[in-house]
């Protein structure tokens, strides 16, 4: 079932193949590692098992002390009732949004760049990357006063359009660098055969090197979506409308002053981190693909 | 659109490359002007897109830095450098300074180590290795923040399990408020950094890994190589590059990380716990004080161009070894 | 130049992406229009403020008609920062409910109480709030809601360590929780962490006569009274008498475990039963006491009030509208129904006994008269509050109180 699943590198394959080759004390090893691995495994989700653990308890069970590790009553109706009672739906809407948009403007803008880069050479050329490079040293934390001066300025605080910039702005340097990476490595022969072949070079590119690249592009998104999905502190200091605030800064507000919902933070944390993981489980083989290029260049 | 041209001709001649285009040498001069703009139509939106919305929030704040800003959050004109030296006078800025230090070395080094040998776990061959990797990833998918609160609850002196666990495990004889104490909460906190360090870096590492040709591993072990001396030999040096990028990134994140720390103690108590992320956000928010924040995150944004430099400077170092 | 740039490129990305749906929504009045459609910002106070709200706004629209109240909700945690926005963006509501007023007098962004409402209502507020509501003598803020804290403590564990009465003296407090510790519960609940460590604190230093000014109105946060305050509570604290880190504990932690059972002593308000206890244990069996002084002499209580500002728009032409919708809600059958929703004392005469029905609010009510207040009319008093906030409780763990107050001093004066 394993060995169906290996990673896409072919070098990955080979090396795989030359272990099996050398087989050696076989079996204890592949227990051990078994055993750390799930272990391991076990380690990383542990929190996340806690936190839906406690997005099912009910108020009683939150207060008691010491805390148990079960819910005593399993409290389903808690995602039903932060459903509907908040406006998690709407919060959930607003992250699809700044999240796609913050995508698409980031590769829309990063894609045309890392390719030209790595096809030419010209003027400017490495002060565009160093541009680039520096851009990626900085967070939008670093910059957050300065931003939300910026949005006071241009009149856009407490929109999303904000909020889309800004993550796409600091999403674009690692897209280029990725990306960048990737069509370095792939040969100019393939593309100039299709180019000789009378396609023209957007045609070259649609039907040749994208596709070749589709490691790096798919990791390109995905690093972008992420980011764009889990950010807090613009969003936190930006947005001011109900309607227009992201889960991140909803989630935590079920937990304020007067009173502690953790039940309902944590339902809503759960409807959160429930449809990235599941496009992570997609997308795994190609990210692993996409950051080796990106780390060899 | 018809100012593009300007903000490209901005950049200086960095490196006139001879190997250029494959250009005939006789074109129209019309044609030649053309090709000149080119890069701008690709580079263009890019270029934008960062002057736009990371440069201009850089001279803005460098601007609001020098500005006298009221509680109530009007603009009452130019304050020299008063909210620098307000900010010089906190007693709270030297330890801030060095615990950002020491916050961002720690985290960094552990999450880089841990990752080597996580990296190396992945690309071992086991039953359920999808599984276990796809384990592995769930805390990049996850929000920091979300993260960052379930630990909080979980180190919650009254009701959380961590307290739990230990007192059933006999380790503790009563609760124990974890992150009431400055030290204890700064370990706990910067575990939890590490913790969600740990899927970018540890993919980054396992990516490099496959990029080790086999037949390098075969050589050393026909050499008489135990696996020990492969690994030090030949694997780390080759998982360089991706030991450079993974740290590279590792640092420019953890430097600017705000929600863990902005969750699990936010900051206190007093400063204690703050790095200068969160140092500068409750300047401006707690303590109504927007330009001495301002002020602060220009030290900030100071602290990040030593480290680009910095950087800069070893991989140039770097390509020269090569 | 540069900025029309960027505003173009700005839209051209928008459009390229098609992300229409989220340029700002329709931003009520602002320009030029009606001047009887106001924004009114209100705080969140439990679940049941909206539909007060609501219902109020309902009742004022078809009892004026043409005029009309956009309501906003916001939670207190994003009340700061959201009223900051408000004034850099220039898009103030025309009516906002806060805790803090006087910088918005100081900067000319609020009207006089005098031009908001009429002069009967103006009248009816009760004189210690009023004075609690100007600014360089001239009242600005109208007041809203108030509270008082008193001390909470619980009747059972009191018995089983055999004490019979409430603590008078901080000698009292003290020998109390020492035998209510014997009992292996926590003798008394100090939150000091950064929720609302200057309620707490102010608590105890007024009753050795501590504070935040001097008589003539200058910071004295470093004075010895209050270091001598600091000192009997980092006392209790080193003495294992408090829970753990009160640095770091916010009053919900405290009163979940006084709920329980757990703790002896704690200081609460008006809105600590329905808040705290009741959703938790319903049958606690505590009682309520004055607030203890070091002598035991003489007992004074937190005063705690939250206002209504009306800014100026539309130069002054909001003006008639607001004093509609305010002189609306501060008829009287209208405040005392949102103070018995909520939980709130009175502000005004008139509303004045609709709680002193119920034993519980009399006590609160009762104990007004000796209140004292922070020093809200200071402009600088939120810089200082943000302050206290985050250092005081550091001042009963490991910091010397003295250095941590006269940080606090510095920051005051700075601010101004």
């Amino acid at each position: 079932m394993s060995e169906r699943t290996t990673a896409t590198a072919s070098s990955g394959e080979q090396a795989g193949r030359a272990r099996r080759a050398g087989r050696r004390p076989v079996r204890l090893r592949t227990v051990l590692l078994t055993a750390v691995g799930w272990l391991v495994g076990l380690l990383f989700v542990l929190p996340y098992l806690q936190m839906f653990l406690t997005s099912l308890k009910t108020p009683s069970d939150l207060t008691r002390s010491p805390g148990s590790y079960v819910p005593s009553h399993w409290q389903w109706s808690n995602y039903a009732d932060v459903w509907k009672g908040t406006g998690v739906g709407q919060a959930l809407a607003v992250s699809l949004e700044v999240a796609v948009a913050s995508t698409l403007v980031t590769l829309l803008c990063a894609l045309p760049a890392a390719y030209y880069t790595a096809r030419n050479r010209f003027r400017g050329r490495g002060a565009f990357l160093l541009l680039v490079l520096v851009t990626q040293m900085f967070a939008p934390t670093a910059l957050v006063i300065g931003i939300y001066r910026e949005m006071v300025a241009l009149n856009l605080t407490d929109t999303l359009l904000a909020l889309i910039l800004v993550n796409a702005a600091f999403n674009l340097p690692f897209c280029v660098w990725i990306l960048h990476g990737y069509f370095s490595s792939i040969p100019r022969e393939l593309e100039e055969a299709a180019f000789l072949d009378g396609a023209g070079r957007m045609a070259a590119l649609a039907r040749v090197t994208l596709p070749i690249s589709m490691p790096g592009v798919v990791t390109a998104i995905v690093y972008t979506f992420i980011a764009a999905w889990n950010e807090f502190i613009v969003a936190l200091t930006v947005t001011v409308s109900p309607d227009r605030k992201p889960l991140t800064v909803v989630a935590p507000s079920f937990v304020t002053q007067y009173q502690a919902h953790w039940q309902f933070l944590f339902a809503t944390s759960v409807i959160a981190i429930v449809p990235v993981v599941i496009l992570f489980v997609f997308i795994e083989r190609y990210l692993v693909g996409g950051l080796t290029a990106g780390s060899v260049k | 659109m018809h100012d593009v041209p300007d903000s490209g001709d901005v950049s200086p001649p960095a490196d006139a490359v001879p190997g250029a285009p494959r250009s005939g040498a006789a074109s129209p001069a019309a044609l030649r002007a053309l090709r000149k703009l080119a890069p701008l139509l690709w580079l263009g939106p890019s270029i934008l897109l960062i002057a736009f919305v990371v440069l201009w929030p850089v001279v803005e704040m460098a601007r609001t830095s020098l500005q006298k800003i009221t509680s109530s959050g009007l603009t009452q004109g130019w304050n020299g450098v008063r909210n620098y030296s307000d900010l010089f006078d906190e007693d709270a800025l030297i330890p801030v300074l060095l615990r950002t230090v020491l916050w961002v070395a720690g985290v960094v080094v552990v999450t880089l180590l841990l990752s080597l040998a996580l990296g190396q776990l992945l690309n071992a061959r086991f039953p359920g290795r999808r599984v276990v990797r796809w384990a592995v990833i769930v805390p990049w998918a996850a929000s920091v923040l979300m993260t960052a609160l379930i630990w909080k609850w979980m180190l919650d002196n009254f009701s959380g399990l961590v307290n739990r666990a230990l007192l059933d495990l006999h380790v503790i004889d009563r609760p124990h408020n974890w992150l009431g104490d400055p030290h204890q909460a700064m370990l706990w906190m910067m575990w939890v950094a590490v913790f969600v360090s740990l899927p970018f870096t540890s993919f980054v590492i396992l990516a490099g890994l496959q990029t080790i040709p086999a037949d390098v591993y075969e050589a050393a072990r026909v050499d008489g190589a135990g696996p020990w001396r492969s690994y030090f030999q030949i694997t780390l040096p080759l998982l360089r590059p991706a030991v450079l990028i993974a740290g590279i990134i590792n640092v420019i994140n953890v430097f600017n990380s705000f929600p863990i720390i902005y969750e699990m103690t936010g900051g206190g108590p007093g400063n204690d716990t703050d790095t200068t992320t969160t140092f500068m956000y409750k300047l401006a928010f707690s303590d109504q004080h927007v330009g001495e924040s301002a002020a602060m995150s220009v030290i900030n944004f100071a602290l990040v161009l030593v480290m680009v430099a910095l950087y800069l400077s070893f991989s140039r170092w770097r390509e020269e070894t090569r | 130049m540069k900025r029309h740039l960027t505003v173009a490129i700005a839209a051209g990305l928008t459009v390229a992406v098609g992300v229409s749906g989220c340029s700002k929504g329709s931003s009520s009045s602002g320009d030029g229009g009606s001047d009887k459609t106001i924004k009114f910002v209100a705080a969140i106070y439990d679940d049941n403020t909206k539909g007060y709200w609501d219902g109020l706004i309902k009742d004022f629209e078809a009892k004026n008609s043409g005029y009309k109240v956009d309501l906003e909700m916001v939670d207190w945690t994003q009340m700061d920062a959201k009223v900051k926005t408000y004034v850099q963006t220039k898009q103030v509501p025309d009516v906002l409910n806060y805790n803090a007023f006087s910088d918005f007098a100081r900067d000319g962004l609020i009207y006089q109480a005098s031009d908001v409402v009429s002069p009967n209502t103006l009248s009816d507020f009760s004189p210690t709030f009023v004075e609690q509501a100007k600014y360089n003598g001239t009242q600005y803020a109208l007041p809203f809601i108030s509270s008082a804290r008193l001390m909470f403590y619980n009747k059972d564990l009191f018995k089983k360590a055999g004490i019979s009465d409430a603590p008078k003296t901080w000698a009292d407090v003290k020998a109390d929780a020492q035998k209510i510790k014997a009992g292996g519960k926590i003798g008394y609940g100090l939150p000091l962490g950064p929720e609302e460590a200057q309620a707490e604190f102010y608590s105890w230093a007024m009753n050795n006569n501590g504070g935040w000014v001097d008589a003539s109105g200058k910071w004295a946060i470093d004075q010895q009274a209050n270091i001598d305050t600091l000192n009997f509570l980092k006392d209790l604290n080193k003495s294992g008498l408090t829970q753990p880190n009160p640095e770091s504990t916010d009053r919900k932690t405290v009163f979940n475990q006084f709920a329980q059972g757990r703790v002896g002593m704690s200081i609460g308000g008006p809105f600590t039963r329905a808040g705290f206890i009741d959703p938790v244990n319903k049958n606690l069996n505590y009682g309520i006491a004055p607030l203890p002084s070091k002598a035991g002499t003489e007992h004074n209580t937190l005063g705690v009030m939250d206002i209504l500002a009306a800014f100026k728009r539309n130069d002054g032409k909001n003006k008639e509208a607001v004093r509609k919708f305010l002189d609306f809600f501060y008829d009287k059958d209208n405040t005392s129904k949102f103070l018995k929703l909520e939980n709130f004392l009175p502000v005004t005469k008139s509303a004045g006994d609709a709680l002193s029905a119920d034993p519980y609010f009399k006590q609160f009510v009762d104990a007004l008269p000796t209140s004292k207040f922070a020093p809200t009319g200071n402009p600088a008093w939120s810089a200082v509050a943000g302050a206290v906030k985050q250092q005081l409780g550091t001042a009963v763990a490991n910091k010397d109180p003295k250095a941590v107050l006269g940080d606090i001093q510095k920051t005051a004066e700075k601010a101004g």
